[in-house]
């Protein structure tokens, strides 16, 4: 199957929800997520059999790569992300209802609940292109059918304020760098005469290039990328709009346009370290905005009330570790056999595992617990130890605790930065995963070591119920822990 | 005779356009208005892009390459004030305000 018609499935997938949404008259809306999450499992298992074309020729691939095995490796991550944002999206939907639901008589009750389902498939299908851009234009068109959807997504509880100011924020931020995008890519045009990221890359290689224009061009496109991966500077929009968005949006916010940003951020620094007049100077310039994303990022987390809050700092944090990694990316050094693109998707990857835990832990505690401040999961491992112990497995994950998979990814990035010779950048790294332990693990004294009875409000312990679908996703996201964790090789074999 | 205009002109205009927009986001606080600047950024962008098409000539043509990447700009940025502007809608009937400086709920 060329490998092409995976958006094509998808995005028909997504009209199919929408049609179904429309016209045919269901009960219970849940039964669009249904079909999503089936659609999408049949994309993934897709993934394995995608046949590269024998030649590149022709005009379409001068839009999406060919011949591209990380690209598959993202998209992959792209699937499953939304497959369990679908998850998190029915556990969801009684908020989304009371938020959007239509008062008119005689509208559906869940009105508003099909399309919440239908977005995150036509971002997903934006995500997948994303990965395979390999031309200004498509990274373009991709970047921005991601971003509009987001748009909604994340304004989607209209009657919510918390919703609304943070789709504001998002939306004008989201907007800046876009400009600042578009203008880099129009520099980036003028000076190369080509939007084809090859021969982009074998004109500024070219020592007569202007290079004064070709900074320039980098620095704007390096801030709208750092707007979009919450690189500091930048990065002031994440707080809020994590903490205002819906649960499973944030999910899909942080892990998948966290790897939509880099592995655009990969294919555009590609041509700039082309060039041996620039590669040394932005090695520089990533250098430093690693270290105060790092610095920004985990200081930031550690008073932190509130959990998703938190988790946005996290993000941030992770980032950081992140640029740590393409820094080091201009001398082309290896942890092994591991070349710095492999080690961001490695680091993406396990990210992906652990972020999802998380947030399937917390969308399914907020069905039960009205807030979702630290202080609000107290006796939460008397109340449902089952979740108690994910809650646990992931944020130790997030920490880098060996035998997890985060602590992988940490080690592969610390090595990198250590073979590289940038003794700052590695000290500053080890202060943040240290602070990490802290931020991450202090979660771990509400959860075990207080009851929900000590608040004084008399609520009765109950149990909290896990739906099915989401029981099943945390168990093979746990074991996919543990299991990268004890052989990381798992994820390797699959993008190289 | 020679043609006054030369690419230099354009690029200058392009960037005090970008300049004008990034300024008017930064500094203005009403919505509305900062969303009409980023607009202005997006067009900065697109003068920048048809003047180094322009003047990028092969083969006695202009590059159109840049005129493609152009029409898919104008037709997202039509799309991003679709969203926009009906997101800002819902802001205002909820708070009654598009001041920025109101957007406050969230820290703590």
């Amino acid at each position: 199957m060329p490998v092409y018609f995976l958006e094509i499935i998808v995005v028909t997938l997504g009209l199919l929800m929408l049609m179904v949404d429309a016209f045919a008259k269901i009960e219970d809306k849940r039964s669009i997520a249904w079909i999503g999450m089936v659609g999408l499992l049949v994309v993934f298992g897709l993934l394995f059999a995608v046949k590269w074309p024998e030649s590149a020729d022709g005009a379409f691939w001068q839009f999406y790569s060919a011949n591209d095995q990380i690209s598959l490796f993202y998209k992959g991550i792209a699937v499953i992300t939304t497959i369990i944002v679908l998850i998190m999206a029915v556990d969801f939907r009684h908020i989304v209802v009371a938020q959007t639901a239509d008062p008119e008589k005689g509208a559906h009750p869940q009105s508003g609940l099909g399309e919440f389902f239908a977005l995150p498939v036509f971002a997903c299908a934006g995500l997948m292109l994303m990965a395979s851009a390999n031309n200004l234009v498509s990274i373009f068109v991709s970047l921005e059918t991601v971003t509009i959807t987001f748009y909604i997504l994340v304004t989607y509880l209209r009657r919510n304020v918390g919703s609304l100011e943070a789709g504001v924020k998002y939306l004008i931020l989201g907007a800046l760098s876009t400009g600042f995008l578009v203008y880099g890519f129009a520099w980036l045009f003028g000076i190369t005469g080509s939007m084809q990221l090859a021969e982009i890359a074998s004109s500024l290689a070219d020592p007569e290039v202007n290079s004064a224009a070709a900074l320039f061009a980098f620095a704007l496109i390096l801030v709208a990328l750092a707007f979009k991966v919450g690189g500091a500077p930048f990065h002031f929009w994440i707080p809020d709009v994590y903490q205002g968005a819906p649960t499973p949006i944030t999910a899909f916010l942080s892990v998948g346009s966290k790897a939509a940003g880099f592995i655009i951020f990969l294919r555009l620094i590609g041509p700039f370290l082309a060039s041996d007049v620039l590669a040394e100077k932005i090695c520089l310039v990533l250098a430093a905005i690693a270290g105060i994303t790092l610095i920004m990022g985990n200081l930031a987390a550690m008073p932190q009330k509130n959990f998703k809050r938190l988790l946005a700092y996290s993000s941030v944090a992770h980032a950081g570790f992140l640029l740590m990694a393409l820094a080091s990316a201009p001398t082309k050094s290896a942890v092994g056999s591991l070349s710095p693109a492999m080690v961001v998707t490695f680091y993406l990857g396990a990210y992906l595992l652990m972020t999802l835990l998380v947030f399937l832990v917390v969308t399914t505690v907020r069905n039960s617990i009205a807030g979702e401040e630290i202080d609000s999961y107290k006796g939460l491992a008397k109340r449902s130890p089952f979740l108690a112990f994910m809650l646990i497995i992931a944020m130790a994950s997030l920490a880098g605790i060996p035998l997890t998979a985060g602590f992988y990814g940490k080690l592969f990035v610390f090595k990198m930065a250590a073979d590289q010779g940038n003794w700052t950048l590695l000290i500053i790294g080890l202060i943040g995963a240290a602070s990490g332990f802290y931020y991450y693990l202090k979660i771990a004294v509400p959860v075990f070591f207080a009851t929900s009875s000590d608040d004084g409000s008399g609520e009765e312990i109950s149990s909290i119920p896990v739906s099915a679908p989401a029981r099943v996703a945390m168990i093979i996201l746990t074991v996919a822990i543990i299991a990268v964790g004890v052989n990381p090789n798992l994820i390797i074999t699959l993008f190289s | 005779m020679e043609s006054a205009l030369t690419l230099d002109h354009f690029l200058i205009l392009s960037g005090l356009l970008f300049a004008i927009g990034l300024a008017g986001v930064l500094v203005r606080r009403n919505l509305i208005v900062i969303f009409m600047c980023l607009e202005l950024m997006l067009s900065a962008a697109n003068l920048t892009l048809v003047a180094f098409s322009r003047f990028n000539v092969q083969d006695g043509q202009p590059n159109y390459d840049g005129h493609v990447l152009l029409f898919f700009i104008i037709t997202v940025a039509a799309a991003e004030v679709a969203v926009g502007l009906a997101i800002i809608v819902a802001l205002f009937r909820s708070r009654e305000t598009t001041d920025v400086g109101k957007l406050n709920t969230m820290r703590n």
